[in-house]
Order: C-alpha cells, then structure tokens, then sequence
C-alpha cells in the first residue's frame, strides 16, 4: 500500500509549440502534504491537471494510486477529492441541490461532516449557485471536494478567494483532517504564510522544470543570506560558490546562497578578514531570491 | 504527573523552521525552570491546534527533543522532561560550546582586543558565575 499517491515520470507537456513543462518528476508519498509553488504562468495548473487526467501528456507520465491518471477506475476517483482554481458547477441549482447532486456519486459521503463544514463557513444553502461570489463558490466547491474525506485532495490555489479568517477556517480544518488519517494533500498557491503552515514538503516549479523539490525545513535550513563585513575593500573577484544572489558594495557584501554550511562562514571570514552574519530567510523570500537570483 | 502550560510561540512565517522554533523553545524554558524534570510537554493534537500548524511539525519537534535526551516519550501520557546533564558526552559539549564561542572571538579581534585583553573579558566573566 505504499505506492505514491501521485507519479508523474518525465511528464512533457506543450500547447502548440509552447513547451510549458519540461520533464518533471515527482513522487508524492502518501502522508505527504506538498505545496506546489512558482510564479504566474508557471504552469502549476498545467501540472495538476496532467496529473489528475484532466490534460495529456505530451510525453511521459503520471500516475494516481498506481494507475494512469488518464485512464483512472472509479475505485481511484473515490478516493480522489480536486478542488479546480475556478468551480464550475450548475449556476441554477440551488447549494443544497448540488451538494445533493454531488453526494450521489460517491458510496461514502459523509453528510454529518458535509453539514457541519457549511455551517462553520456559512454556506448559503438555499441561494443558486449562479448567485454567489467567487468566494462563496471556492468555499462550495471545497465542501464538494471534502464530503467523501478523500485520501488525495488536490487543490488549485485554494484559497485565493478566501479571505484571511475563511483562509485560516479553511487551515484548520485542512489540519484536523491530517491529524488522526494518513492523508495526501497537493496544493498550489501564491500565500506562502498558508504553505509554511500546513505542508511538510515544498515543490518549486520555474521553466517547467522543479527547481527544489523537499522538506520544506531543509529548505529553510540549506537557503541563508550572509551578510559580510571585511576590513578592506571587496575584489571584484568576490565570489561565493553556490550562491543565488550577490551584491557587493565597498566593504560590504550581501550574499544568498543554496546551500548553507557552517564551514562556508569560517572559509569566508578566513579569505576576507571579514565578519559574517548569517540570516535565515522565510519561505517567501527564498521564492523571490530563487526566482530573481542571479548567480554571480 | 504534573502537566504545564506551557505554550509555544510559533511564528510559521519565520525563516526558522517551525520544528527548530518548537525545540529551541522547550530548551529555553527547561533552561529558565519553567519546564523541570518530570513535567510533561503540551501533547502533540494540543500544540498543533493552537497554533493551526501541521501536526507532523510538532511530532518531529518531540523526536528532535527524544533523541538529544531533553524528554522522554512515556506509553499513554506523552513526553517527559528528563533531568538535565546527560545531554550528549563531555567532548560533544565541549564541541557545543567551542562552536557558540568561535564567532565572539573573531568580533574580539575585529574590535581590536588582543589575546590578553580577551583571557582577561573571559576570567572576569567565569569569577561573575557560580561554580
């Protein structure tokens, strides 16, 4: 039972002539929450769709519970919740109608549970979907996606509509439904506050390829900025192996690197007669330094 | 079994990881005796509700602490504080300390203390604590 709940192996996918993934690979163990980042037009959707059978690789391929995600049985789709960037559903049922509706695909759907989200997030159940605000429709389109408590929940940037106590609502619940079930979660988005709370694993996604795919710690622990202050001017030549960013300015130097060693500061206070601080750096900002850095 | 309330502060947009905050933390308030042997640690659903974090964060944390010898885990009840001192053998301590002080030397030298001017700071400060 320990196959990944995701796969996908040297997934390529273009539109036209437009290469928009480049050859990923990811395996996403069960257990696993793994937030997907990258900036716009990335193609974190084009990722998550591939992966759920929603688009077709061009070449390679991707999985879900063993089997190929473009051909997936309704046995897999049951335990498979996916919650798209824009929820499309029936703009003249009724939220009560639709959740019905929903309800009847799925052998074990948990209406107590169901009743209990729309109450916390004040679904409006009796007004037409057609009605709603894009936030009422993620908040919707979210209860559709729990209501079987699925082992693999998939969400496209989840909570870009939400406000920040629907956001935090939302966390929680996220966070109530690890504790106690093994649980795979994948999601993409642009609030790296969410991220660091909830996922244990991090998925970079920039050129169509995945520039850091692990432990959201280690992330944190391996990127750093040091700060330099010598006692003589800087050379030209200054250089930091391994780093993503470098600005020198007279004496002083401000680098980011990738991989982080204590060794790292000794050898550069040695080289420089130079004072190095070191300085940790939060999910966001290691995004901006990995997404502008130039190496140097 | 005594059980403190003690509480973390958690900062998930820190470039701290959230487990290192937890660890740095509980050895802060075993060192401050907010924490003493026997107490227990807030439990993991505990920690990981207040402060809307992933439960496996927090697990992680308690087995950090686990292996260093801080707490122990007892069946049923949670993680124990454990008396202080069996943290690691002598030469790890020595090693542990060696590394905290390495970069106030270097600042020594950067302020322009010479060695004698450094063994004085450091006697004065060793005569300052109780043995």
């Amino acid at each position: 039972m320990n196959e990944p709940a995701i796969q996908l192996k040297q997934l390529q996918k273009s539109f036209g002539s437009k290469e928009v993934l480049r050859g990923i690979d990811l395996d996403l163990a069960p257990g696993t929450v793994l937030g997907l980042l990258g900036a716009n037009g990335s193609g974190k959707t084009t990722l998550i769709k591939c992966a759920l059978g929603l688009l077709r690789p061009t070449t390679g391929s991707a999985s879900v519970f063993g089997e190929d995600s473009w051909d997936l049985s309704a046995a897999a789709k049951e335990r498979l919740g996916y919650v798209p960037q824009e929820v499309a559903t029936y703009p003249w049922m009724r939220v009560r109608q639709v959740i019905a509706y929903t309800a009847a695909f799925y052998d074990k759907w948990n209406q107590p549970f169901v009743d209990e989200l729309c109450g916390r997030w004040h679904v409006p159940l009796e007004d037409r979907v057609g009605a709603l605000s894009t936030g009422q429709l993620q908040t919707v389109g979210i209860v559709l996606a729990l209501g079987h408590e699925p082992d693999l929940l998939v969400l496209d940037e989840p909570v870009a509509s939400l406000d920040p106590s629907a956001r935090r609502q939302f966390l929680r619940t996220l966070l109530e439904m690890l504790d106690g079930r093994e649980r795979t979660i994948l999601f993409s988005t642009h609030i790296t506050s969410d991220l660091e709370r909830v996922a244990d694993r991090v998925a970079i996604l920039a050129d169509g390829k995945l520039r850091f795919h692990g432990e959201l710690d280690e992330l944190k622990e391996r990127v750093k900025r040091l700060r330099i202050t010598a006692r003589r001017e800087l050379p030209a030549s200054f250089a930091v192996p391994g780093a993503l960013r470098c600005e020198v300015a007279g004496v002083h130097a401000t680098v980011s690197v990738a991989d982080f060693d204590q060794r790292l500061v000794a050898d550069m206070r040695q080289t420089w007669d130079a004072e190095v601080s070191v300085h940790d750096l939060n999910l966001e900002e290691i995004f901006v330094e990995m997404h502008d850095g130039t190496i140097c | 079994m005594a059980q403190v309330n003690a509480t973390f502060e958690i900062n998930p947009t820190s470039g701290v990881p959230i487990y290192r905050q937890i660890v740095d933390q509980v050895h802060a308030l075993v060192a401050g005796g907010t924490l003493q042997p026997g107490h227990m640690l807030p439990s993991v659903r505990q920690v990981a509700r207040a402060a809307a974090v992933n439960p496996m964060t927090v697990s992680k944390a308690y087995s950090r602490l686990e292996v260093e010898g801080m707490v122990q885990r007892v069946r049923g009840q949670g993680m124990e504080v454990l008396p202080p001192g069996q943290n690691g053998t002598l030469d790890q301590r020595k090693q542990q300390f060696r590394e905290t002080i390495e970069p106030a030397l270097h600042r020594a030298r950067q302020l322009g203390l010479n060695r004698t001017h450094i063994r004085e700071v450091f006697s004065s400060l060793l005569q300052d604590q109780p043995s």
